[in-house]
């Protein structure tokens, strides 16, 4: 089980929440052309490593957060508030 | 006859009955099943799974290959059982397996005879891919059948089981795996520092291999040094102690399954452990050496016999033959002979042996033969001689045989580090020719593996890595682990292993017992060209059996890479996947079995629908009452009767099921515009107004009605399966998107009970039931909304129709719900009220052409469903965007229809195609397709909804509704989707 630190709830297992997405897109203008929301909607980069990512903790407070996973290792590096950043690589401390 | 009581052991005096087949024997309190049996002289205990070859006891342990049986009879009966892991209990009932009509005499082991006749015959490796292959037809009926019949092991009980079994959630600082001397060690030194500490050990008694030894060993010494720390583990309050518990997988984050044998009110607990440190105490098992009948009773692993005799008080034979190519097998020909067993040949493949343990076999008069091998072990069921020969220096051949009497023949091939709990961590296990076999020797965060389970297999040794593992641990979680008393006797743990793979002799070397696999099939899987082990396995079924390829895995790489010309950790092992050990489908279910499977939701009226007899049909976690029959009528009877009452009078539908969301705030109206494809923010207070949303893909994602109850509160129904996404929908564009919007959102959907009150009388029941609101049409109106009280009840009504024909739904608080529903039951008796179920809802709503789930299946736009007029030109919303690709603006899309039977009565199956050709047929051009269907009484038809390419422009086209798998071809009329009150007269009136 994996398990995410809620900055809410604390430390819950991953049964608890739910996989949103990928977290390093970002929103395009409402009028920006049909080639930039399609790459926004459609296009994935299939990381091998650190990995920026949406989870809601549906079952817990219902707040979407942001997740730095590794999905090689499943090791969760970092969880924060959508709007946060991560710490730079190194800086990172579970 | 061989085994027999013989001392004490640690097993009480005190005895109980049990039976074997049908036999009762006396076994005493504490007693295994295998140890009883071997007391009682009982040789034969099974057969083996291909090959039908008599199998006995050989071992005392997990890694058990031979005796496997089956536990009790009727729903509980528990097959393929390890003999040795299961305590005999008073009046249990074992039997043997895979045998008829005895283990004695099998008539199918006429199995073992013609594999070994025919080259490349049934059930040598790969069987299952070449043989049986034509004519395939015969699959099911004939070769599948025989082949289950002949292999294969226990029978699976066909009753439910009866037992209850539950589902324990731990945590814990430290968790260590195995509770052998180092296990107990590690508990014991970190128990010390306050942390919570969980040992757990799949036997029934702590110790591991210190209950090899004889309890009196050095004026007891070691046996009191078990006992204090098992004594001093059990005062502690930090430490939890699970014996008869086998962790079998390890899991992301350091959660471990471990399953407990309990039997009491509960059979198993499977326990989900969340650990901070995990300390893996596994120890090691034995290796068997493969030689020619190497499986037949009586052939035992040599530290299984000796547990057999030091623990148990029973003897595996009268006169004993030890093969080994290590030295832990001497010890068991040294106990044996103190004991007053005869050890008539120590039979060594090495060369030179180290001298004390010569000198050890010399003073007690046992012949050792040096360089020296088993050939074979011969007797008819059971081992009564074996044939032993020189090795050859290269170890390439044997020289002449010789024969030697005995009864039991006890082996060593060494030891294997259980390394599965560290390989599970991720990291893959390397070959250590120190001890030939794989030890993992780079581990996982948070987890230390000691002892024997790393390769040590001294007792101070591995006892001083269990106690600087658990300071470690304990160290990391910020406490202090303690020193801890040695026992002052030491067990010397080097092994001097000359590796010796395989016996370089003819006959059936088994190396997988359980699986019978041969060392032959190893030979042939390479021949065939299986060069990675992971394929070897497979195309051998190595390892595979329920003992996991403890015993067999390393021999069989061994051979493996001895076939390549390559070395051992050139070939490599298989990956580890848990579980490692058997583990009951009990165990994993819990409690959550038949209705406890998963929550049940229940409206507030849902006693109601109870009481009045409704049939309930679920969707999703609700059961929603479908339909209340009549005396006499099914389904289809009391749908048809219950729509039809809704268009001649008036019918109430309970539709609490609906997803309700309160949004409140400044920005209210401005997420609404931004998520709905139409204008929320022009809605006066109290109207509703139906909605659609979109993903950002363009498709429709749900549909709902939304009411305007404040400049700065609105009241959102979604359909009842996106209750929850919608939520979160919501939650994810406030949180993500637009956080800077003022808007909060909440489900509301427990507390608020809804109903639909539906037909040409709605309005004057209504007028009766709630006397204080105006239900005119004036004050009123279609999609209004209205406010007010009935005996302290909040009443939200909104007019709505769903059905076609004038409706309200009535909102009021949960706990008021089933007081209004009757309260309007009561006003609507004058005018023939009835309540109505999901399955008249869901004619109504095709009658009236209203989409639902059925339709919208997150493929369709709204051009699809026709309503692309209702996406707004004056704002941006969800999907504008995307909805706006090519693909999606295409005309020949299918697009939604009205599909009348030309056949009044023929009725149209959901899911058919719609093609124009007249005949069913393969390759038809299908055109759309039907996604829901009812009997209309309106207007006495079979109607459906479907989607078809250019549909809006075919009405009045006939065409065909196929279901070719079911051969119904059913002619049909395109048609407007409105089939009732196309003009909205009805729910406007």
């Amino acid at each position: 089980m994996i398990r995410i630190n809620c900055p809410h709830c604390g430390e819950r297992e991953h049964a608890e929440f739910t996989y949103g997405e990928d977290a390093s897109r970002l929103l395009p203008a409402n009028d920006a052309n049909l080639e930039t929301w399609n790459e926004y909607v459609f296009e994935r980069d299939n990381v091998a490593g650190e990995h920026l990512e949406y989870w809601h903790h549906a079952l817990g407070c219902r707040s979407w957060l942001k997740v730095q996973r590794n999905t090689l290792t499943h090791d969760i590096s970092w969880v924060g508030f959508p709007h946060d950043t991560p710490p730079a690589q190194g800086e990172v401390k579970s | 006859m061989s085994g027999f009581r013989h001392g004490a052991g640690r097993v009480g005096e005190k005895e109980l009955q049990f039976s074997f087949d049908g036999r009762m024997l006396a076994a005493r309190e504490g007693d295994t099943i295998a140890s009883a049996l071997m007391a009682n002289g009982i040789e034969v205990v099974g057969r083996s799974f291909k090959y039908h070859r008599a199998r006995g006891i050989t071992s005392c342990g997990p890694e058990e290959t031979g005796a496997l049986v089956t536990i009790g009879s009727g729903a509980c009966s528990e097959p393929n059982a390890r003999a040795t892991m299961h305590q005999v209990t008073s009046g249990m009932e074992v039997s043997s397996q895979n045998c008829w009509p005895s283990p004695k005499l099998d008539l199918l082991s006429i199995n073992n005879v013609v594999g070994s006749i025919l080259p490349g015959s049934p059930f040598s490796a790969g069987f299952y891919y070449k043989t049986f292959m034509w004519p395939a037809k015969l699959w099911y009926s004939f070769y599948e059948p025989s082949i289950r019949r002949a292999a294969g092991m226990g029978k699976v009980p066909t009753e439910a089981d009866p037992d209850v079994y539950d589902r324990v959630n731990s945590f814990t600082d430290v968790a260590i795996i195995g509770g052998g001397s180092a296990g107990l060690a590690a508990a014991l030194s970190a128990a010390n520092s306050g942390l919570r500490v969980l040992l757990m050990d799949e036997h029934d008694e702590f110790g591991g291999q210190l209950l090899n030894e004889p309890r009196n060993l050095k004026d007891g010494q070691l046996e009191q040094w078990r006992l204090d720390t098992i004594a001093a583990l059990h005062a502690a309050d930090n430490v939890t102690l699970l014996c008869k518990t086998v962790c079998w997988g390890r899991f992301d984050g350091n959660t471990l399954a471990a399953h407990e044998v309990v039997d009491g009110k509960v059979r198993h607990n499977y326990h989900k452990i969340q650990a901070k440190k995990i300390i893996i105490a596994t120890g090691a098992i034995e290796r068997p050496l493969v030689f020619a009948n190497n499986d037949k009773p009586g052939v035992m692993l040599a530290s299984g016999a000796r547990k057999m005799l030091n623990h148990y008080g029973v003897a595996a034979g009268n006169k004993l033959v030890v093969f080994t190519n290590n030295d832990s097998a001497y010890q068991v020909a040294f106990d044996y002979h103190d004991q007053g067993v005869q050890v008539s040949a120590l039979v060594d493949s090495r060369q030179k042996p180290p001298a004390a343990l010569l000198k050890g076999c010399m003073e007690r008069g046992i012949p050792v033969h040096v360089q020296c091998v088993v050939t074979k072990a011969k007797g008819w069921h059971g081992v009564r001689k074996v044939a032993i020969a020189d090795l050859a220096a290269n170890g390439q051949g044997v020289g002449q045989t010789r024969i030697i009497e005995c009864d039991a023949l006890l082996h060593s091939g060494g030891w294997t580090p259980q390394v599965q709990m560290a390989a599970h961590g991720g990291t893959p296990p390397v070959y250590d020719n120190q001890i030939a076999a794989f030890v993992v020797d780079k581990q996982a965060e948070d987890t230390w593996s000691v002892a024997a389970a790393e390769g040590e297999f001294g007792l101070h040794e591995g006892i001083d890595q269990a106690v600087m593992a658990a300071k470690a641990a304990c160290q990391e979680l910020d406490s202090d682990a303690n020193d801890i008393v040695k026992p002052s006797h030491d067990l010397i743990g080097d092994l001097h292993i000359e590796p010796l793979w395989r016996v370089p002799s003819k006959g059936k070397q088994l190396v997988d017992i359980q699986h019978d696999v041969t060392a032959a099939d190893v030979v042939q899987s390479h021949l065939e060209g299986f060069v990675s082990v992971e394929h070897m396995k497979r195309y051998t079924t190595l390892g595979m059996a329920n003992d996991q390829g403890r015993t067999s895995n390393v021999n069989a790489l061994a051979i493996m890479a001895q076939c390549q010309g390559q070395s051992i950790a050139e070939t490599g092992t298989t990956r580890f996947r848990s579980p490692i050990a058997p583990v009951s489908m009990g165990g994993i279910g819990g409690r959550e079995i038949g209705a406890h499977f998963k929550p049940l939701r229940r409206t507030p009226m849902q006693e109601w629908h109870e009481r009045q007899g409704a049939v309930f049909v679920e969707t999703g976690l609700f059961r929603r009452a479908q339909y209340y029959p009549l005396a006499g009528e099914g389904i289809n009877e009391a749908y048809v009767r219950e729509t039809a009452h809704v268009r001649s009078k008036v019918a109430m539908c309970d539709v609490s099921t609906l997803g309700k969301i309160e949004i409140v705030g400044p920005d209210a109206a401005e997420l609404l515009d931004r998520v709905y494809i139409n204008m929320f923010s022009s809605l006066p207070v109290n109207k509703a107004r139906y909605g659609l949303m979109l993903r950002e893909d363009g498709h429709i994602f749900d549909d709902g009605t939304t009411s305007r109850l404040a400049e700065d509160r609105y009241f959102m129904t979604t359909t009842t399966a996106k209750a929850g996404p919608a939520l979160a929908h919501l939650e994810r564009c406030l949180e993500i998107d637009w956080p800077e919007l003022r808007v909060r959102v909440s489900s509301i959907s427990e507390r608020w009970a809804a109903m639909a009150i539906a037909g040409p009388d709605a309005r004057a029941t209504l007028q009766k039931a709630f006397a204080d609101i105006d239900f005119s049409n004036e004050s009123f109106p279609f999609m209004g909304v209205v406010h007010g009280q009935h005996h302290g009840a909040t009443l939200r009504i909104l007019r709505l129709s769903f059905s076609g024909e004038m409706a309200y739904e009535v909102y009021t608080e949960a706990d008021h719900g089933e007081a209004v529903w009757q309260h309007i039951m009561d006003s609507g008796e004058e005018f023939d009220i009835i309540p109505y179920g999901l399955e008249a809802l869901g004619a109504l709503r095709i009658e009236k052409g209203h989409v639902t789930g059925a339709e919208l299946d997150g493929r369709v736009t709204v051009g699809d469903v026709n309503m692309a007029g209702m996406a707004s030109k004056k704002k941006w919303f969800i999907g504008k965007n995307l909805m706006q690709r090519e693909g999606l603006q295409d005309d020949a899309r299918p697009k939604l229809v009205g599909l009348k039977a030309v056949n009044p009565s023929e009725a149209i199956q959901t899911g058919s195609i719609l093609v124009t050709e007249t005949q069913a047929k393969a390759g038809v051009d299908k055109q759309g397709w039907v996604s829901s269907m009812t009997y209309s009484p309106e207007l006495n038809n079979y109607i459906a909804l479907g989607f078809l390419a250019n549909g809006p422009s075919r009405h009045g086209e006939r065409i065909y509704a196929a279901y070719p798998l079911k051969g119904i071809h059913v002619e049909v009329e395109v048609v407007s989707n409105h089939f009732v009150d196309p003009t909205n007269d009805r729910v406007k009136g």
